[in-house]
């Protein structure tokens, strides 16, 4: 069966360079959310096995939905996709759940690495 | 449409390019301070110049003072890049930067100088590497310090009509200190900059 994968990102960009970084024979459904609120609401349709998280988004951020995510104990493997290259950002992330950090502009020499690490993809 | 004007497409692939620019200026100046940066989301607006002195104050909301720094760039597309700190927050850290006796005129003035060339210089490099361009600076100069926002930029010295305004900002975690960095694109600079975003997207 399919793997179901979200990518969260407020630009229309990011969401499409990250989708062509995926591998091409990886089984995945890729369903799309442009903030934390309609990330949230994909999640809890069970969309989102794997989520490609953006930090700095308008209606709830990053931040925000691995808060909740946390909070209400969900389970998704959350990997953080962001412009914001400072290390303490990764350690924030990592601290508040998130299981790896991608710095952008995503490329799939950056992401491979990650998805065998964790054994997501073979 | 004009010529200036932007598509959707065009528009939110500025955003994140400049969205990564400003990731890489933010680690910068995150090292030079040691300091966590709040980061934001790029705006983009497209203005005729008697619109930009409204367009700045509904952007930044200063409640006193400023410290502007300008840097002029050239590549195919040329523009200018304006630094504009808070100016409580630049005299705090200056004091950050330079400890008690850093608080003269002077050693402020060159801490806003640093600041500026570092957010400037890594938010462009990375926007124009991202965006296939090389890119030449012309020398800082500053505006003034301890400033009204209102005479930062003044129309009647501008010599455009149109300009595409860009803006992301940045705040120090637990310290006053805020910078806005602003670039305007004016004429056929736009049209190369809209072109430049054709070539990125059709790379995807």
């Amino acid at each position: 069966m399919a793997l179901p994968i979200l990518v969260v990102d407020d630009s229309a960009l990011a969401r499409k360079v990250l989708t062509k970084s995926l591998p091409d024979d990886w089984d995945v459904e890729v369903s799309y959310a442009a903030n934390g609120v309609e990330a949230l609401a994909q999640y809890r349709a069970g969309k989102a096995s794997v989520m490609f998280l953006d930090l700095t988004m308008p209606d709830m951020n990053g931040y925000e939905v691995l808060d909740i995510l946390k909070r209400e104990e969900l389970n998704t493997f959350v990997i953080v996709v962001s412009a914001d290259v400072q290390l303490e950002a990764q350690e924030r992330v990592r601290a508040a759940g998130a299981m790896a950090f991608i710095q952008k502009p995503v490329t799939s020499e950056k992401l491979l690495p990650i998805l065998k690490e964790y054994g997501i993809y073979a | 449409m004009l010529d200036c004007e932007f598509t959707e497409e065009q528009r939110d692939a500025l955003q994140e390019v400049a969205n990564v620019g400003m990731g890489h200026a933010g680690a910068r100046l995150a090292q030079l301070l040691s300091a966590f940066v709040a980061l934001s989301v790029p705006r983009i607006r497209l203005i005729q110049r008697a619109e930009l002195p409204a367009a700045l104050d509904e952007m930044m909301s200063f409640a006193d003072n400023v410290t502007a720094v300008r840097q002029g760039f050239k590549s195919d597309i040329n523009g200018e890049a304006v630094v504009i700190f808070d100016g409580e927050g630049m005299r705090e850290i200056a004091i950050a930067f330079g400890g008690e006796e850093a608080q003269d005129e002077h050693d402020e003035t060159e801490v806003a100088y640093e600041a500026a060339n570092i957010l400037i210089g890594a938010c462009l490099a990375s926007v124009f590497e991202q965006l296939n361009c090389t890119l030449t600076y012309s020398a800082p100069r500053l505006i003034g310090r301890n400033i009204p926002l209102a005479v930062v930029v003044q129309p009647d010295t501008l010599h455009w009509g149109a300009a595409l305004l860009l803006e992301v900002n940045f705040a120090l975690e637990n310290r006053n200190f805020r910078a806005h960095l602003i670039t305007l694109t004016a004429d056929e600079s736009i049209a190369r900059l809209r072109h430049a975003l054709d070539e990125l997207l059709a790379d995807i």
